[in-house]
């Protein structure tokens, strides 16, 4: 028996009272958690796309929400690829390279999967996330995802093999994003059964960090046809150059192609930013909440706890604990608290976003371990903070209340 | 001589109007002594053994405890005084609900540096002199009044106190635990030699005292 088993052997007294205390605090741990770890995924994609201006024009229906760059193409509705032929056609100047794309969302097993169907040749020479560098002569030197540019040669030493393999994909090869291959445990040179047809999985592509490690590409007819959706895309990429962007080639493409959305990488990139700005000022407000509502609620069910251990409190004082062992109790109690709501907040937290950021955002999220740290600091301050005028009443109880009240 | 007691007064101050407690009392005890004090109720007998213990400040006299003063003293000096020298029992018992009979008696010990190996001997061969060894692991309210008292006055002694002051110690319990209760009691000061200051209301409690003091308004009416 010491302070510590003393104030342990009375913490796990009443659990109902303990959670209702702390309610506030975990809550609002839970919510900063929560939009951290779904801003984070959305952070890196800026940074990606920010650094790999690979095709730089999309076309997208009207309709679409381009709130977020990569689930931009998911779910939404679909245009016509005839539109490529327009473009093509329309002999635009700085038009370089096009590459219409389908993507649905989609199951295999328990798995949530997102399935795009691209043209292999285009879509890899409008997106040098693949590549690494050298394929369109200028080199790259920003690379997609940190993963990638510690260790270049890590997976695909021999670039031509790797480009090769894009090249050639066939209409039963399909290419299979960082997250899916780990949740699938699939290996390149395997099989996989997409929408009741067997495919062989050439390649694993490097984890970039983004909703592309949820991604499998297969060929776009092949997913035309799987989907049941023939002759239409739900996004056409576009190569243009940047004088000819500037020279008005957005006005000359919504020109020729109606009911569409045209709008370039920058565009959908700052949207994103404005996203992530929000997102920190809203974690921003929460922490200013929790502090407060967290803080005053922690500091009431102790004021509550004090008082209804008068008696208690009293006897310690008669028996020779002094004030500031009943301070330190009441701190160290609230320390405990603290941590308790710590990880119970980075638990729901994580959980809430793991499980619905696939659902809402349309793209997986991975905890952040870092993350349990910032949460019991920030609880543990809190806790503290709410117990300190508690704890200095508790110091001030008389140690005769047990004498007297009788 | 233990506690000399110099002209003390306790007024209390109730909305305007003092209370005078204690009025200018003067005693001696000595060691070993087995000292009863009686009175009416609301006669002094509580604030008395408050100040002794240095729990309320006296408004006038000295109090010597073994030669210091401890009428003056601050916050810290006292609690370290009533840890190392001064064993409460309480009409009430005031055991911690949350702990076990052999944690209420080894509460004191919480502040105190020994091992914790050593904390639970003490507290062993205590639950034996009150005789609860079978009830060791059992709760406050898995026990009977007489036994909750009986963990009380061990756990007064786990810092082998040299004054045990008692206020009303059977005043919640039937005739033949009281009986039980002040012959523990007595036990406690012959074989341990620990002085003791006794509240109480029964006659028959008082008999146990070797010194009597009788209360009233207070002021000592005899000694
Ligand atoms: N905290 C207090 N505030 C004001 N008056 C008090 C207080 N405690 C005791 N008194 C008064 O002091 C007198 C002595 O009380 P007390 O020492 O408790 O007597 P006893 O223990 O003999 O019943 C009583 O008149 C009581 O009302
Ligand atoms: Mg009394």
């Amino acid at each position: 028996m010491n302070i510590r088993t003393l104030v342990w052997l009375e913490f796990k007294q009443h659990k109902s009272q303990l959670i209702s205390g702390l309610l506030a605090i975990t809550l609002g741990i839970a919510v900063i958690v929560g939009i951290r770890s779904v801003s984070i995924v959305s952070e890196k994609a800026v940074a990606v796309n920010l650094d790999n201006l690979g095709a730089n024009i999309l076309v997208l229906p009207q309709s679409s929400n381009v709130d977020n760059y990569y689930a931009a193409d998911i779910d939404a509705p679909t245009i016509p690829e005839e539109y490529v032929d327009r473009i093509v056609s329309s002999n635009l100047s700085g038009v370089d390279n096009l590459s219409p794309k389908l993507t649905r969302r989609t199951k295999i097993g328990n798995e949530n999967v997102v399935l795009t169907g691209i043209l292999p040749k285009n879509e890899i020479t409008s997106k040098p996330m693949w590549q690494q560098s050298g394929l369109l002569g200028n080199e790259l030197k920003a690379n997609c995802a940190p993963t990638n540019s510690e260790n270049q040669s890590n997976g695909y030493e021999d670039e031509k093999l790797q480009r090769k393999v894009i090249d050639s994909l066939g209409a039963d090869e399909c290419l299979v994003g960082y997250a899916i291959s780990q949740k699938l445990k699939l290996k390149e040179g395997g099989s996989i059964e997409i929408l009741g047809e067997n495919f062989r999985v050439s390649r694993v592509i490097n984890e970039t960090g983004t909703v592309d490690d949820d991604r499998i590409f297969i060929h776009l007819r092949k997913a035309q046809e799987l989907l049941k959706i023939p002759d239409q895309v739900s996004a056409i990429e576009i190569m243009g150059c940047c004088n000819a962007i500037s020279d008005g080639l957005l006005g000359k493409l919504r020109n020729i192609l109606p009911d569409t959305k045209i709008t370039t990488i920058g565009q959908i990139v700052s949207t994103q930013i404005q996203t992530n700005k929000m997102m920190r000022n809203i974690s921003l407000i929460f922490l200013i909440i929790i502090i407060f509502v967290g803080g005053i609620s922690i500091g009431n069910f102790m004021w509550a706890n004090v008082n209804e251990r008068r008696k208690e409190i009293g006897m310690f004082r008669m028996i020779g604990f002094s004030k500031t062992i009943i301070y330190r109790m009441f701190l160290l109690k609230a320390f405990m608290l603290g941590i308790l709501g710590g990880i119970i907040g980075y638990i729901f937290g994580t959980l809430a976003a793991v499980w619905l950021g696939p659902k809402l955002a349309g793209f997986s999220v991975n905890p952040l371990p870092n993350l349990i740290a910032v949460s019991l600091l920030i609880s543990i301050g809190v806790s503290i903070l709410g117990t300190l005028i508690p704890a200095y009443l508790a110091g001030r109880i008389e140690p005769f209340s047990n004498m007297q009240e009788e | 001589m233990i506690i000399k007691v110099k002209n003390i007064s306790k007024s209390y101050q109730k909305t305007g109007r003092g209370v005078l407690a204690l009025d200018d009392i003067s005693f001696e005890i000595n060691e070993g002594d087995f000292v009863t004090i009686t009175g009416q109720s609301g006669s002094g007998k509580t604030t008395l053994l408050l100040s002794l213990a240095g729990l309320i400040k006296i408004t006038g006299g000295q109090i010597h405890f073994n030669n210091f003063r401890i009428d003056n003293a601050n916050d810290k000096y006292l609690s370290d005084f009533r840890k190392k020298y001064v064993g409460f029992v309480m009409q009430s018992f005031a055991l911690i609900p949350y702990l076990t009979a052999l944690e209420n008696i080894m509460l004191p010990l919480a502040i105190s540096k020994i091992s914790k190996k050593e904390k639970i001997k003490k507290a062993n061969t205590l639950i034996e002199l009150v005789g609860l060894e079978d009830r060791i692991y059992h709760f406050p309210r898995e026990l009977s009044a007489g036994q909750q008292q009986r963990i009380a006055i061990a756990r007064a002694l786990i810092n082998e106190p040299s004054l045990i002051l008692a206020d009303e110690p059977t005043g919640n319990l039937d005739p033949s635990l009281s009986t039980d209760i002040m012959n523990l009691l007595k036990k406690i000061n012959n074989e341990k030699h620990v002085t003791i200051l006794m509240v109480t209301h029964s006659p028959v409690a008082a008999e146990y005292g070797s010194k009597k003091i009788h209360l009233h308004d207070g002021k000592i009416i005899s000694y």
